[in-house]
């Protein structure tokens, strides 16, 4: 009895310090991200060119009106880089966007998600906020 | 158990196999650069065969490790009843398959290439879906997406102890015999010197994950919400749990339910790897681009010890796109590029091909792209992602490239299809009578025809692709070329907007001729061993002589073919269209303009036409350019400055000021729906009467395959002339006007000899076709060239006399040619007075005049029988001629059309 009441002891002190660690490593982890994200981007901006690939965004231009989408596809976040007549196609699995980032064709079946924009220095930058 | 110590199993294998990793890994190390661990890795390939060859070690027996590791807890499973672990340790055997797992793809993530970066991003986003945890883990897992740091401490550190640690545990009971180690390492060693490990070369765009994955990325495409594959993983390690824990029934089922899940998982991960291209569509081995898709994956080379060049060469070869390339240790000094195309901005894989990391001539130079430029791989070389994805896409779709009218209308004539506008495409051609007589006679000039030997373009060339325009070879590089002896040629050929009249005269001096007429030379029927010594001849393709006719006001002024015609109407502009005059958008109104012009600024360029201007004219921020009316496009060599329009030539930059139309072409009440070219056309190249029969034992050409074959279509041609053209009315939409036409097919098809079916009648045509001589004038045709003339009227030549008798006025014709089968003479396009219907020009929007039409026009010139058309009565006839009719004097005798 002795020995069961000190081994259930033991394993609710070793499973608190457990939670307590995955609690320190989730506090952290998240603190780490929040500081050393980045918060806005400036990227250069052309607003005579359809399509532009940037890293992890797409800026398009259509009658207009310009729209930053995030490049990551919302299937599984594959970096899509590149258009086939006038669709944004994501390179893992096929899925397809229209330049509005609406879905095509999928696996994806969410929209790319929109990312807020402001163009600035008369036009020649575009910034990128989160 | 001291008996098994010695026995060779799978087990002990892995358990070799994993030490070898771990000691090839430190050595690794030390070339390795996290910080740009995709550049490290290209330059070990490349400049470090040494390194290369551990990096193929470390990946090789790794694999090994693994698939020996798999095996042997397969083994465990195969040969007892029953595994019966405890618990616990059961618990960190499925951990350590988790473990496994990990170092392995953290491996391949370390790759940092385009294979590597997508897996990377689905690693995040499945671990980001984990409900709670999901962000945290994401991030200790892979860290910041900017750099590999904390990939490479779990790789080395974090994962590698804990594989370390159960090896260990294994090792206390099971060392494995010093063969093994040795046998390992031999057979490691020597695939990792035929074989090295992947690297993707960032430019192909298929992307997959490392092989024992592809079947989870076969799964992953099936799934809308891919998290729950997540599931699928913990299952599999749950049931290796079971299989080694549990007893009796759930042991046994867990045991079937791994065995099937195993099988079925290889089924998969072959599709990934061999029936998985680009997007991850579906590919067969015959499919054109499966090898460049799929087999890519697979290419990799043999280690070279001793490079073909030297590691000096090698090292001050610069880095393309974030990589080394081989190439450029051996292809030292290569020039005559373009800035943009220098191989220090692009190096020579993106345009060539072949193996950018091999060390050794023949396997860099395996499946290279010799000639790249050609349509077939434009979109391995020029339209690769970071080139020009969007011209590529654009140009099949235009009718240099899909021949479409050219089909259409020879189809509409065979009588294979009603009507000349039908869309089709040159690569679309079948057996059928008029598809194997545009084999044998016509479609060797489209952009796809491929380009197979190296030299310049010249008058003989047809297709190549990109090359068929921006291909120049500088004097040197020709040199270079004719003198070829084996050595490497340093002397590249030159990719740029450099576009001569030379680059389009290989096809447009066939059929309408334009390039030819446009530098004023008419072709006749003389042959080569005729041809007078004298510089009004030409020989062209050493067969063709042409004589000197008037050349084009443009070409006269210096203007070249690219002057008038921007890049979306050569290129195509991604539309379908069937005919040329649909395709082309110029006019001559864009640029001879009465009024106000339509401009726009160069800060509202479309991008291709602002990267065109400012590489032909250096800065033109503050330029406003003319647009065209039809298809709204820039037109870039022209600029309108203080209310005056400028003209550059797009070569040389010559400036022009712009004309504006005479008062005569501008004033409304006359001659308004005249297009420009009916009346400013000083010739047209025309053919009458021409016989087509298929001729069996003919040696004849196909065109598509580029081969010769024995029998074919052969066309019996008839007469050349060089005159003014006829006038016809096209009807569109929007306007009605009379444009020049030519007599495009008067001919007969003896179809029997083709089908052999003798109750085949011969096919006669009477068509016209609307022309665009590209002969224009400054000064327009005279009055009596198109009122009094036979020709112009659509009656062919001959004699069109007014003749007055006994005070009444008449028309009389009569014809040079004699009538043939339909009645009508050889030339004409209808008969006089009279107009047709029905299948009467190679349009279905191009028609003759009508009787009503032709009397206007004969009324005016029986005027001009007596009237010069300089006097001033004609003059004032154009503002009001019904007046002047009404009103004429006794002594005038107007047509009487009863
Ligand atoms: S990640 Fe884009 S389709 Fe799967």
């Amino acid at each position: 009895m002795e020995i069961k009441n000190r081994r259930t002891f033991l394993q609710i002190i070793s499973g608190g310090i457990i939670a307590f660690f995955i609690f320190i490593w989730n506090k952290l982890t998240l603190n780490h991200i929040e500081i050393s994200g980045e918060k806005e981007k400036m990227l250069p901006f052309n607003k005579n060119k359809t399509i532009s690939f940037y890293g992890n965004y797409i800026i398009v231009n259509q009658e207009n009106k310009t729209t930053v989408l995030s490049s990551h596809c919302t299937h599984l976040g594959c970096r899509i880089d590149k258009q086939e007549n006038g669709r944004l196609v994501c390179p893992c699995h096929g899925s397809e966007y229209d330049l509005n980032g609406s879905v095509l064709k999928g696996p994806a079946y969410k929209n790319l998600r929109i990312v807020p924009s402001e163009i600035t220095d008369e036009g020649k930058n575009i910034l990128i906020k989160g | 158990m001291a008996k098994k110590k010695n026995k060779t199993t799978f087990g002990t294998l892995a358990l070799a196999m994993f030490w070898l990793v771990a000691v090839s890994g430190v050595f690794l190390a030390i070339p390795f650069d996290v910080k740009s661990p995709y550049l490290s890795i290209s330059n070990m390939m490349v400049s470090n065969p040494w390194a290369s060859l551990i990096r193929n070690f470390h990946y090789w027996s790794s694999q090994f490790f693994l698939v020996f590791s798999l095996i042997h807890l397969y083994d465990h499973f195969h040969y007892k009843q029953k595994v019966g672990l405890k618990k616990g340790m059961a618990f960190r055997l499925s951990l350590a398959v988790l473990t496994i797992s990990l170092a392995m793809i953290s491996g391949f993530l370390l790759k940092g290439d385009a294979d590597s970066e997508q897996a990377r991003q689905i690693l995040k986003t499945l671990s980001e879906r984990i409900p709670l945890i999901g962000e945290s883990l994401a991030y200790s897992l892979l860290g910041d997406s900017e750099n590999y740091q904390l990939i490479y401490v779990h790789h080395i550190a974090t994962f590698t102890i804990f594989i370390a640690i159960a090896m260990v545990e294994h090792s206390r009971k099971y060392w494995p015999p010093i063969s093994d180690f040795i046998l390992s390492f031999v057979g490691t060693l020597g695939i990792s010197y035929l074989l090295s490990a992947p690297l993707h070369d960032n430019l192909n765009p298929a992307v997959k994950g490392p092989w024992y994955f592809v079947g989870f990325q076969e799964i992953l495409h099936w799934l809308k919400h891919p998290e729950w594959s997540l599931l699928l993983f913990l299952g599999v390690l749950l049931l290796i749990y079971f299989v080694n824990s549990a007893k009796g029934k759930t042991m046994f089922l867990s045991k079937r339910t791994l065995l099937v899940f195993s099988a079925f998982y290889g089924i998969l991960t072959i599709i990934g790897l061999f029936f998985r291209g680009e997007n991850w569509k579906w590919e067969t081995p015959w499919n054109n681009e499966y090898s460049y898709s799929v087999l890519h994956n697979f290419k990799t080379p043999k280690v070279k010890l001793s490079p073909d060049y030297t590691i000096r060469e090698a090292m001050s070869s610069p880095v393309i796109q974030g990589r080394k390339e081989s190439c450029l240790a051996c292809h030292t000094n290569t020039h005559g590029f373009t800035d943009s195309h220098s191989p220090e901005a692009i190096g020579c894989f993106s345009c060539h091909g072949g193996n950018p990391f091999a060390t050794g001539k023949k396997q860099s130079h395996r499946n290279m792209i010799l000639i790249p430029g050609n349509l077939n791989t434009a979109n391995q070389s020029c339209g690769t992602t970071q080139c020009h994805p969007e011209i590529v896409e654009r140009v099949p779709t235009g009718l240099m490239a899909t021949l479409s009218g050219m089909i259409s209308v020879d189809r509409f004539v065979f009588n294979e299809q009603d009507n000349p506008d039908i869309l089709t495409d040159v690569h679309r051609l079948g057996n059928s009578a008029a598809d194997e007589h545009l084999k044998n006679l016509c479609v060797r000039c489209h952009l796809g025809n491929p380009k197979t030997v190296y030299g310049p373009i010249t008058e003989t060339s047809r297709g190549g692709g990109c090359l068929a325009c921006h291909l120049n070879y500088s004097e040197e590089a020709k040199n270079a070329l004719a003198q070829n002896n084996g050595d490497l040629i340093n002397a590249h050929p030159e990719i740029s907007l450099k576009i001569t009249n030379n680059h389009c005269f290989g096809c447009h001096s066939r059929s309408g001729r334009i390039s030819t007429s446009y530098e004023g030379w008419h072709e006749t029927t003389l042959l080569a061993s005729e041809m007078p010594d004298s510089s009004n001849y030409r020989l062209i393709e050493e067969s063709r002589v042409f004589i000197k006719k008037k050349e084009d006001v443009h070409h006269q002024l210096g203007l070249q073919c690219i002057d008038c015609h921007h890049s979306y109407e050569v290129m195509g502009d991604g539309n379908h269209y069937a005919h040329q005059e649909d395709q082309q958008d110029v006019q001559c109104s864009d640029c001879h303009i009465d009024g106000q012009p339509k401009i726009i600024s160069a800060e509202d360029l479309d991008n291709e036409s602002a990267i065109i201007a400012a590489l032909r004219f250096g800065n033109i921020s503050e330029r406003k350019f003319l647009v065209t009316e039809k298809h709204n496009r820039a037109l870039i060599n022209t600029f309108v400055e203080n209310d005056s329009i400028y003209f550059l030539t797009k070569n040389s930059g010559k400036k022009m000021t712009m004309k504006s139309p005479a008062a005569v072409c501008t004033r409304d009440n006359a001659h308004s729906s005249l297009s420009c070219s009916s009346c400013h056309t000083s010739w047209a190249p025309t053919c009458i009467g021409c016989h087509n029969s298929f001729d069996e034992n003919e040696r004849a050409y196909n065109m598509i395959k580029n081969q010769e074959q024995k029998g074919g279509w052969v066309e019996y041609i008839g007469e050349y002339k060089a005159q003014q053209p006829t006038l016809g009315i096209r009807k569109t939409e929007n306007k009605t006007e009379v444009i020049p036409v030519l007599p495009g097919m008067i001919l007969t098809i003896d179809k029997k000899s083709f089908s052999k079916n003798e109750n085949d009648a011969d096919i006669f045509h009477r068509l016209y076709a609307p022309a665009a001589p590209h002969t224009t004038s400054a000064k327009g045709r005279s009055c009596v060239s198109c009122h009094n003339d036979p020709v112009a009227l659509g009656y062919g030549e001959g004699e069109l006399k007014y003749e007055i008798k006994n005070g009444e006025g008449k028309w009389l014709f009569n014809a040079k040619y004699e009538n043939i089968e339909d009645g009508l003479p050889a030339d004409a396009w209808v008969d006089f007075l009279k107009t047709r219907d029905g299948k009467v020009s190679t349009r279905s929007n191009v028609f003759p005049f009508s009787v009503e039409q032709q009397k206007n026009i004969l009324t005016v010139g029986a005027c001009l029988t007596c009237h010069s058309e300089n006097s001033e009565l004609m003059k004032k006839s154009l503002n009001n001629f019904d007046d002047l009719l009404k009103n004429r004097s006794s002594r005038c005798v107007s047509p009487d059309w009863e």
